[in-house]
């Protein structure tokens, strides 16, 4: 089942090879340990903005780690391996979509109840912005990825690609800040999906030429 | 990359150039004439709303240039003739000239009328996207250094913003709104008057054609850069 090892491949290299994994969770608590020597320290009277913190968060964290999922893969020659294996290539988009969630996202998810307690948010809060996180990211994941398989060849492709991303992001952030627009946040989600299946599949064959 | 025709192009280029500069200097000339002197001043905004004969023509046309890069986009994914990269390629930092024009005589106009130079408002917003859409599409061509690879993948790219703008732009609109709806989409009767119509599609026409000069020229800088790529390597 070369779906499942590549999954696992990808999952142990997040995981184990050096500290990525504890990257995005500790992203996320840097980031909010930031909010409070800008706002005060009456913690209570922005939780409203608490929200706009996680989504930025994840933003921010799907956007520094773009480079894992096909770059590193692409620079050691690794990619060209996986594309010989004759596994067609919407599993293979479709296992570094899976693998690149799991490594980034859960990790923000499981984080997300304890920086609520930090910040007094209500329990009821945290289950809806845990759910919008649930439906919105897997589209942010898709589409950054996508991305940095569009822009493999550049050689300085760092804020290029954030140039190209972050537009693309801005719906994902204003309706995952909104509670109420989960079905929109899934609708954008698949949508972002067969864009991206299309389009990493697109620069896959390009750069296995 | 290969090209046909290429040197009758050229020719015909050279031939219609300098008239297409010559109409782009008269109607610039009579449009500015109205525009400034020989129309009446809004009654509520007074001599401030004149700016909106540069405003308004800029910010359709980067919305149309837009369209334009996406169709040839398209189109060459459709042929894969590369001189619709080209078509593409040279329309892109016109369209971001504009773009970038509409958003600065906007803010403009906005300080005297809404008293502030920026809101973060759904039209302003998106005007601001689609100037990094440009960028983005500008520096595809200039970091990948394989220019087969890069008509490839700007070609991709084109179309993925093409796609997104109405996204962005129903978000945006569901998040945020303060600019007046359109006033001139309504062919049949516009909500502006004729006094003041006239000078605007003066304005336009101006627009129009000194696009289509900047146009023809870069497109002919952009052949010439084929041949010399071709000579050369």
């Amino acid at each position: 089942m070369p779906f499942y090892n590549l999954i696992i491949r990808d999952l142990k290299l997040a995981f184990f090879s050096s500290t990525n994994f504890l990257f995005a969770a500790s992203f996320l608590i840097l980031i909010l340990i930031l909010v409070p020597f800008v706002f005060g320290t009456n913690v209570g009277s922005f939780s409203i903005l608490f929200t706009g913190f996680i989504w930025i968060s994840i933003a921010l964290s799907i956007l520094l780690t773009l480079d894992r999922v096909f770059n590193s893969d692409y620079e050691d020659g690794n990619l060209d391996t996986i594309i010989l294996t004759q596994q067609s290539l919407e599993l293979i988009v479709c296992s570094k979509f899976i693998s690149h969630w799991i490594a980034n996202c859960i990790p923000i998810i499981i984080v997300i109840p304890i920086a609520g307690l930090l910040f007094e948010v209500g329990i009821q809060d945290i289950l809806n912005i845990i759910l919008n996180v649930l439906l919105g990211s897997p589209g942010m994941v898709f589409i950054g990825s996508a991305i940095s398989a569009l822009t493999l060849g550049s050689k300085r492709a760092g804020i290029y690609k954030t140039i190209i991303i972050v537009p693309l992001y801005i719906p994902f952030i204003i309706f995952g800040s909104n509670q109420e627009s989960g079905l929109v946040l899934l609708g954008l989600s698949m949508t972002a999906f067969v864009f991206s299946l299309f389009t990493s599949i697109y620069s896959l064959r390009l750069y296995a030429e | 990359m290969y090209l046909k025709l290429p040197n009758k192009i050229i020719d015909s280029l050279r031939r219609m150039l300098p008239a297409f500069i010559v109409a782009t200097i008269v109607t610039f000339m009579i449009g500015i004439y109205y525009a400034i002197l020989n129309s009446p001043p809004d009654y509520l905004q007074g001599d401030s709303m004149r700016i909106m004969y540069v405003h308004v023509p800029a910010a359709w046309l980067a919305l149309s240039s837009y369209s334009f890069l996406a169709l040839s986009c398209i189109a060459w994914f459709i042929f894969r003739n590369p001189i619709f990269n080209l078509f593409a390629k040279s329309i892109a930092p016109i369209g971001a000239t504009f773009t970038l024009i509409a958003l600065v005589t906007g803010s403009i106009w906005g300080k005297p009328t809404w008293g502030t130079w920026w809101a973060w408002d759904a039209r302003l917003t998106s005007m601001l996207i689609l100037f990094f859409l440009y960028i983005a599409y500008i520096m595809t061509w200039q970091t990948i250094t394989n220019k087969d690879l890069a008509a490839k993948i700007s070609a991709a790219l084109g179309i993925i913003g093409f796609i997104n703008i109405p996204i962005i732009k129903f978000s945006v609109d569901w998040w945020n709104t303060l600019h007046q709806p359109a006033t001139i989409s309504k062919l049949s009767a516009p909500s502006i008057h004729i006094s003041m119509l006239t000078p605007l599609m003066l304005m336009t026409c101006a627009y129009v054609l000194f696009l289509i000069t900047l146009f023809l020229i870069r497109y002919k800088i952009e052949i010439l850069d084929q041949k010399i790529l071709r000579v050369s390597s």
